[in-house]
């Protein structure tokens, strides 16, 4: 005999349940722990019955007509939330505690908390879990006011016709036989009347309804008539449905849908006939709004945190749909992502954009407040936008360090002469960085146009004191720019010349040596066999490595 | 949630546990049922057959001690547990069913112990016994034969007598239905006021339907011929949905997709609500441009539902049933389309549902309807209908070579209206038939009596036989009237 306190404790367990539900996700602890204490509750329950049989008033449940549940604050009430949708009477069987229990409070949580005019409610949400331990009954769906029962067309049958007429009637039609209908034979004449081909024919198409991209086709129908329908009051409607869905499919991260819209509206100004004005503004709007910074922020920040989910090829295909305003945001972001591929994926979708909109990147370049500033600098160098260059003049010149290395970095990459010339400017810069990144630059490049400030320092004639690194890097470019005919400068730097000659230090005498080896003729090479071994080891190390760079 | 009368065995094993070896079994009878129609019993197929079937039931035996195979409707339940059909076994459940219905098995007992030689023995006079004589004689037949043979751990119980839909039935397929058209119709009354649907009440008047159509399906087919020439607008939209729902059950859909197709099913024509009334409702036939004005009914119906706001999501598969429903399987039809699209599966149904429904019905435009038989013809002779043939074939299936509620005149010159298939499937071209005037040419009060054309006399012919489809109003009669 099974006590009512047990069924009590049970009840209590599902309320408590029910709060983690409201509380937590599934795969917290303390929600499995809440269906683990229901099921444990339901152990000494299924030891004495195989069926608990409840029925629901607006503040109780009863159990085999006693209230083992009572609870008159409605907003806290279980019995009233199963009531309020219906439900009259429910009976759980051995075996539901697996996964219909859960399943059930999940439900009946979920049911909860929707809004009145909600399209659910606990009984529509209910049908479709098709329970096999777990039955339940609720009030009479008809009894609140279903149609009229249909009923007979209220003329008697046959009245209108007498026995007579209607026996000749027979006699006149019935010679006839049965010929011209669906043909039998093909037909076959079993409920099993599909062949296997039939059959798999049938199981692809439904599987592929369910994988139809419903979202898509639909959205294709806005953008059909909005082709086929000319009249203005049906392409108003038309654009204020796309103008509601666009938000929410970038809430819903839909971004596939989202392109298609941007990408089609473009579309539909070309081929939508008769278009007003205002229509094409409309058009206009999506992408244009979406390209705005703050918007294409709220997309990155979102792509940000969906990172993984697979939707960088739709993302990339909305983003790509962009003008060029969104260059901007977009670059700035660029080093905040923390997903690569995402990082990868924009970078390509920025390196399209500002292709095809130079001006846009010459716009920002001329922004010198802008945080894309670096980013689009380092664009610029990716993409060989040599029409950029007339932007760095101002840049190389920039009260930042850190955007007039980028900028000399860009003008190397360039290296066109446009860019040399700014270059040459950055080898004075005050900022050590700077300097070596434009003498490397130029050096890379050849640029004999550096090579008067480059021998200002190669002489020893600069008033700027430059670590050994610098100039090293001083030295190579010269030996890079100058050529053999460095020769002279440099022999006379690593070779000593009698005792009352003035002794270069060997850190100098290293650099020429090095310099030499850039210079990669039989001449320089003489020139530093003739030191091979020198006393000082730094030079003789320089010069040995020289030889094998040289000889390279 | 579905329970057969009489209930089930008192041994059970876990459910999940009986679902899958019930299948099993069936799929194991169905196995040797053909391969002993095919072959010698000494074949080495047949007997392969037999030893799994054997199996099969032994390892349920083991469990159940007794297992209990029973037909209720067009379920089959094992120990008091529905075997779900799937698309998968579809095809070997509905050959048993039909096996079962043509010897009026209603219930089949497997004792423990039961043999290979007396599965062997069953299925062959199973095989035997089905094809002759009449139907009511063939189970006692069987039973002597068993007997005979000394099969002594199997018991057959005969099927009650279906003959379509029970009164009780027919009350709750009345209810639904109504149910449905006032759903319907407070629904189209809501759009024209510029008001959304109340969402709730037609999700559950779509679940009644595919509850009914899941139940009793005969039931709910049996109401489409209630065809209401004032409230066509609303009622064509509910025949629409019990004929995709039946159509879905027919082809295995699984009841959350028959939902989903019910639901694009009653909304297909929501864009009638936006075609003036006067065009709606003009009386005789519709000029060129009226015509265009129906005709944009589907891509309204689209616009409609994507402003529907009482919905959490967009209805975007209703939207393209609605927009879809009169194009063709190549595209063509109405509305025009531009850019690709492939025409969808439920699309395809609620079109050949639509078509069947819409020209059997008399409207307010189109006031003559054609027989059912002659529409059911044209859909599947005629392929510039455009109609998908695997879908139409369901169809034709689903209610009959003459579907319900078809007038035909008969040899005895009796006059009838079909009350629907036989449920003896092989005999499609032979429905349940109710007699609406007899030989005298009287006529008979409703719901007319039920006969099944499948009967047949002691010299083997059969008592009666369909000489002519006939139109119902040469005769003053409603065939509604018989279904209510």
């Amino acid at each position: 005999m099974l006590p009512a306190s047990q069924v009590s404790e049970l009840i209590q367990a599902i309320v408590k349940a029910l709060r983690a539900f409201q509380m937590y996700l599934p795969n917290n602890p303390i929600y499995q722990r809440a269906i683990q204490n229901v099921r444990t509750a339901l152990g000494p329950v299924w030891a004495a019955t195989d069926e608990l049989n409840f029925h629901m008033t607006e503040s109780d449940l009863l159990w085999e007509e006693q209230s083992v549940y009572h609870q008159i604050n409605k907003s806290e009430s279980l019995a009233w939330s199963l009531f309020k949708d219906g439900m009259r009477e429910l009976t759980i069987h051995k075996g539901a505690e697996a996964e219909e229990v859960p399943l059930l409070l999940a439900t009946i949580n979920k049911a909860r908390f929707l809004p009145a005019d909600a399209g659910d409610d606990l009984l529509t949400l209910l049908w479709a879990l098709e329970f096999e331990h777990i039955k339940y009954r609720f009030v009479d769906f008809f009894a609140e006011g279903g149609g009229e029962l249909p009923g007979p067309s209220g003329a008697a049958a046959g009245e209108s016709t007498s026995a007579e007429e209607r026996r000749a009637r027979v006699a006149e039609e019935a010679p006839e036989r049965p010929k011209g209908l669906v043909d039998l034979d093909e037909v076959d004449s079993t409920l099993y009347f599909l062949d296997e081909d039939e059959v798999t024919y049938l199981a692809g198409e439904l599987a592929e309804e369910y994988k139809r991209d419903v979202r898509g086709s639909a959205l294709n129908v806005l953008f059909d008539l909005m082709e086929t329908q000319p009249e203005g009051n049906v392409r108003d409607e038309i654009l204020g449905v796309l103008d509601q869905l666009f938000p929410n499919l970038l809430t819903s991260r839909d971004f596939r849908s989202a392109a298609a819209i941007l990408r089609e509206s473009k579309l539909l100004k070309e081929r939508a006939p008769n278009l007003r004005m205002e229509q094409v503004q409309r058009l206009d709007g999506f992408v244009s709004r979406l390209s705005e910074p703050a918007i294409v922020g709220q997309v990155l920040q979102s792509l940000d945190e969906a990172s993984g989910l697979g939707l960088d090829q739709d993302a990339a295909a909305l983003l790509r749909e962009l003008r060029a305003s969104a260059l901007e945001p977009l670059v700035s972001w660029l080093p905040n992502l923390s997903s690569a591929p995402l990082r990868k994926m924009l970078e390509d979708v920025v390196d399209k954009l500002a292709g095809s909109n130079i001006a846009e990147v010459q716009r920002l370049l001329r922004q010198p407040d802008s945080p894309a500033l670096l980013g689009v600098l380092a664009l610029c160098g990716r993409l060989q936008l040599h029409h950029a260059v007339p932007g760095f003049t101002d840049l190389i010149s920039h009260a930042d360090p850190a955007v007039r290395l980028a900028a000399v970095q860009t003008l190397a990459q360039l290296g066109t002469p446009g860019a040399l010339t700014l270059l040459d400017r950055s080898i004075d810069d005050t900022d050590r960085s700077v300097r070596l990144a434009a003498v490397r630059g130029a050096g890379s490049r050849g640029y004999k146009g550096a090579l008067r400030r480059i021998e200002v320092v190669v002489l020893g004639k600069s008033s700027k004191s430059v670590d050994l690194t610098e100039k090293m890097a001083f030295f190579e470019a010269y030996g890079a720019i100058a050529g053999p005919a460095g020769l002279k400068v440099l022999s006379a730097i690593l070779l000593q010349r009698g005792l009352l000659k003035m002794k270069e230090p060997p850190e100098t005498r290293a650099c020429a040596a090095v310099a030499l080896g850039r210079i990669k003729s039989p001449e320089a090479r003489d020139l530093l066999q003739r030191a091979v071994d020198d006393k000082d080891l730094v030079v003789r190390n320089a010069v040995n490595r020289a030889l094998r760079g040289a000889a390279s | 949630m579905t329970q057969p009368a009489g209930g089930g065995s008192e041994h059970s094993a876990p459910e999940g546990q009986l679902r899958q070896g019930g299948r099993t079994l069936l799929l194991a009878l169905y196995t040797a049922l053909r391969s002993i129609k095919m072959y010698p019993v000494e074949n080495t197929t047949v007997q392969k057959a037999l030893d799994d079937l054997h199996a099969s039931a032994r390892s349920l035996l083991e469990a159940e001690v007794e297992l209990e195979i029973r037909v209720a409707g067009d379920f089959l339940f094992v120990n008091g547990t529905r075997l779900r059909v799937e698309l998968d076994n579809y095809a070997s459940f509905s050959h048993i069913l039909a096996m079962l219905r043509a010897v009026e098995i209603g219930v089949l007992h497997i004792r423990a112990g039961m043999d290979r030689r007396e599965w062997q023995i069953f299925l062959g006079s199973l095989l035997s016994v089905s094809q002759q004589g009449q139907t009511d004689e063939r189970l006692e037949e069987l039973q002597e034969r068993l007997e005979a043979a000394k099969v002594t751990h199997l018991e057959l119980e005969r099927a009650q007598a279906e003959g379509g839909a029970s009164e009780q039935d027919r009350h709750q397929a009345k209810r639904v239905y109504s149910e449905g058209v006032a759903v319907t119709r407070e629904m189209v009354s809501g759009i024209r006021l510029g008001r959304g649907p109340r969402l709730k009440r037609v999700k559950r008047a779509v679940q009644l339907v595919v509850d009914q159509v899941l139940n009793n399906e005969m039931s709910m087919v049996g109401m489409t011929t209630v065809r209401d020439y004032d409230e066509y607008t609303f009622t064509h939209s509910v025949n629409v949905c019990i004929f995709s729902v039946a159509l879905g059950k027919k082809l295995g859909f699984s009841k959350v997709q028959l939902y989903d197709l019910g639901m694009t099913a009653l909304l297909h024509d929501v864009g009638k609500a936006r075609v003036p009334a006067e065009i709606l409702n003009k009386v005789g036939s519709l000029e060129e441009r009226e015509w265009k004005y129906i005709q944009q009914h589907p891509w309204l119906g689209a616009l409609t539902l994507f402003g529907l706001r009482a919905y959490e999501e967009i209805p975007y598969r209703s939207i393209l049933v609605a927009h879809e429903h009169h194009m063709k399987m190549d595209l063509s039809g109405y509305p025009r389309t531009i850019r690709p699209r492939t025409l969808g599966m439920f699309s395809r149904i609620v079109s050949v549902a639509d078509g069947f429904d819409a020209a059997t019905t008399r409207r307010v435009y189109s006031t003559t309807p054609i027989e059912p038989d002659q529409v059911l013809k044209e859909m599947w002779d005629n392929p510039k209908r455009g109609y998908d043939r695997v879908v139409v074939k369901a169809l034709i299936n689903l209610i009959g070579v003459y579907p319900v509620g078809t007038c035909v005149i008969l040899d005895t010159l009796e006059v009838a209206v079909v009350a629907g298939p036989n449920p003896d499937a092989p005999q499609l071209n032979r429905p349940l038939v109710r007699i609406a005037v007899d030989v005298d040419g009287a006529t008979v009060p409703l719901p007319g009596n039920q006969v099944s054309l499948a009967e047949k006399d002691e010299s083997g012919a059969y008592k009666r036989s369909i000489v002519k489809v006939t139109n119902p109003a040469r005769f003053g009669l409603t065939p509604g009237d018989y279904f209510v």
